[in-house]
């Protein structure tokens, strides 16, 4: 009995190697093609390794666009509108969490429907609103129009986490006469830390690897990478390389921060799920 | 004690709602008014009542659209579910190193829509694309260009159904362990002395147990599969032939293609309506607000 639990085991633990190798296979054949010469990356029949090292690819990418401006773009648009989502989200969340008024389980409602509301279908209004403002193509409206979407998101995952945290401790710094500011900067912020990475990890990822706001709200001073490595689809073959060194290069950090703080992007996944 | 009056919840729900209020809220109020309108090219608007609404509902409407939408739902989001709890059931062993390959198995989750839907254009591709030639080697196929996965109508929509897959069945995964952890050990230990089988174990054990996350994680699916965009514009733009197209690309293509705000506006109301109500009511039924706010 106990043997045949033994095998069992080790058939699951190759399978679940076997298919872990085959879920990346997409990924490495994109690292293996952007380390291809050109011409070797749309050849018939195609082969899996490269034939021939070369960077060929990475210096065709810079040649073709201007990839570093546009990842700077990505970075700032990203970072910023993260920063501003993050602030103002888990202070509009607490304050919804702690207050026990009627009022708070209408907006709370009223942030989930926000949060499924689907960007493609809003974003031209959002386009003729920038446009009004004299926005169109900076990055200041990337970094207002991104914080405004992720909102929902932030409160959202803000909510399970206040949730978690007993409501003895605001009691306690109110009795020792601490304002609902204090009480959320000093008592309930310092506790949140890991939800706040969580947010944080996620709305920065939102905005990274955001697309359709980009596409429509800059041209060229503040395009971001994306929109720059969608521009190779409507390209001739030749341009499948530099495409693959894009994403290459887009991804890696992507992929490296999330096997970093994997915690997080479990926790971030998985709130309100589990505890619901 | 009421922590927070009245005032400081409004003062501090202020800021953000500021945020959201101009550009989630009042677009969606833009468009509203807009749905009642047939606006021209040049914005010369004459109102028309519900029938940008009709039109949307009648033959060359978004029916063919909304069909596809479904298709891709039901496609996508059965075939991660099956394989992510597939794949949970063996990702739940532990050993050594078992750590490293569940993080491995995990990495497809952040990467951007958009390069994964350009990752699997280039895969798919029908002349130097490795999908075909790997089904050409195993002899699946007889000849690389059998199946042309993006050009051809009765394939596109399964092709960016493939990519959405690679996508998203990790977070099926993942949310299904975080699900499976809650499972009590002894209630395994029993039925295993009560003669319960593998599969039985599975289907009157474990997924009963993880009923309430799997069916957070549908809905969450659900409603991004239904509004999925960029891998379907990487791939395919919707085409050929509108053989992709969901809502989510015709009312984009309806904006910027064809210039017709008033149509597109109506077509977005009903598709943020549905899903909205959707959200709603699957919500209602696994979580009450009224518990969540102490």
């Amino acid at each position: 009995m106990k043997g045949r639990w033994e095998i069992g085991k080790k058939i699951g633990i190759s399978l679940s190697v076997i298919l872990t190798v085959f879920w990346l296979i997409p990924y490495i054949y994109v690292i293996c093609c952007s380390f291809k010469p050109g011409s070797e990356v749309v050849a018939v029949p195609p082969k899996f390794f490269p034939q021939v090292f070369s960077v060929e690819n990475f210096s065709g990418l810079f040649e073709r666009m201007d990839a570093a401006s546009f990842l700077i773009n990505s970075l700032t648009a990203a970072v910023c509108s993260t920063v501003i989502a993050l602030i103002l989200g888990s202070l509009a969340a607490y304050a919804i969490q702690r207050s026990g008024a009627k009022l708070s389980t209408v907006l709370v409602v009223l942030v989930l429907c926000l949060k499924m509301i689907p960007t493609s279908s809003i974003v031209v209004p959002v386009y003729e609103l920038i446009c009004e403002l004299g926005l169109y193509d900076t990055k200041i409206a990337l970094i207002i129009v991104y914080a405004a979407i992720n909102m929902p998101f932030v409160m959202w995952t803000m909510l399970s986490f206040y949730e978690g945290i007993p409501t003895t401790l605001d009691e306690a710094a109110y009795m020792d006469g601490a304002s609902s500011l204090q009480t959320f900067k000093k008592v309930i912020l310092p506790i949140c830390k890991p939800g706040l990475a969580t947010a944080f990890i996620f709305t920065l990822f939102l905005a990274w690897n955001d697309f359709l706001v980009s596409l429509l709200l800059t041209s060229t001073n503040a395009k971001t990478f994306t929109v720059g490595l969608a521009g190779f689809l409507s390209a001739y073959n030749l341009d499948l390389g530099p495409m693959c060194a894009g994403a290459f290069l887009f991804s890696f950090p992507v992929m490296a921060i999330s096997l970093a703080a994997q915690r997080y992007i479990v926790q971030g996944m998985t709130a309100g799920a589990v505890k619901g | 004690m009421r922590l927070i009056s009245r005032k400081t919840l409004l003062l501090f729900f202020l800021p953000g709602a500021i945020f959201m209020g101009a550009f989630l809220i009042y677009p969606i109020i833009t468009m509203v008014i807009d749905s009642f309108y047939k606006i021209g090219i040049t914005g010369n608007r004459t109102f028309i009542g519900l029938e940008n609404y009709i039109h949307a509902f009648t033959a060359g409407g978004f029916l063919k659209q909304l069909k596809n939408t479904l298709l891709y739902i039901v496609i996508a989001v059965g075939v991660e579910t099956a394989i992510g709890l597939l794949f949970a059931l063996f990702f739940e062993l532990n050993y050594k190193g078992s750590k490293i390959i569940r993080s491995l198995m995990m990495t497809p989750l952040m990467i951007a829509p958009l390069v994964a839907g350009l990752t699997w254009k280039l895969m798919m591709s029908s002349s130097f694309g490795i999908v075909n030639e790997l089904l050409t080697r195993i002899g699946i196929l007889s000849n690389s260009s059998d199946i042309l996965w993006l050009a051809d109508e009765k394939w596109s929509l399964l092709a960016c159904c493939i990519a959405d897959i690679w996508l998203t069945t990790p977070f099926m995964m993942l949310m299904i362990l975080a699900g499976l952890q809650g499972l009590d050990s002894s209630m395994l230990e029993a039925a295993k002395i009560d003669g319960a089988n593998m599969l039985q174990q599975v289907f009157y054990i474990k997924v009963p147990v993880i009923k309430p996350v799997l069916l957070t994680a549908l809905s969450v699916r659900i409603i991004d599969a239904a509004r999925t965009f960029d891998i379907i514009w990487a791939m395919t733009e919707g085409g050929p032939n509108s053989s992709s197209e969901t809502i989510s690309i015709i009312i984009y293509k309806t904006l910027t293609r064809y210039n017709d705000a008033g149509y597109a506006s109506a077509m977005a109301i009903i598709f943020i309506v549905v899903l909205v109500a959707f959200t709603l009511i699957f919500m209602q039924s696994l979580w009450n607000p009224k518990k969540k706010i102490g």
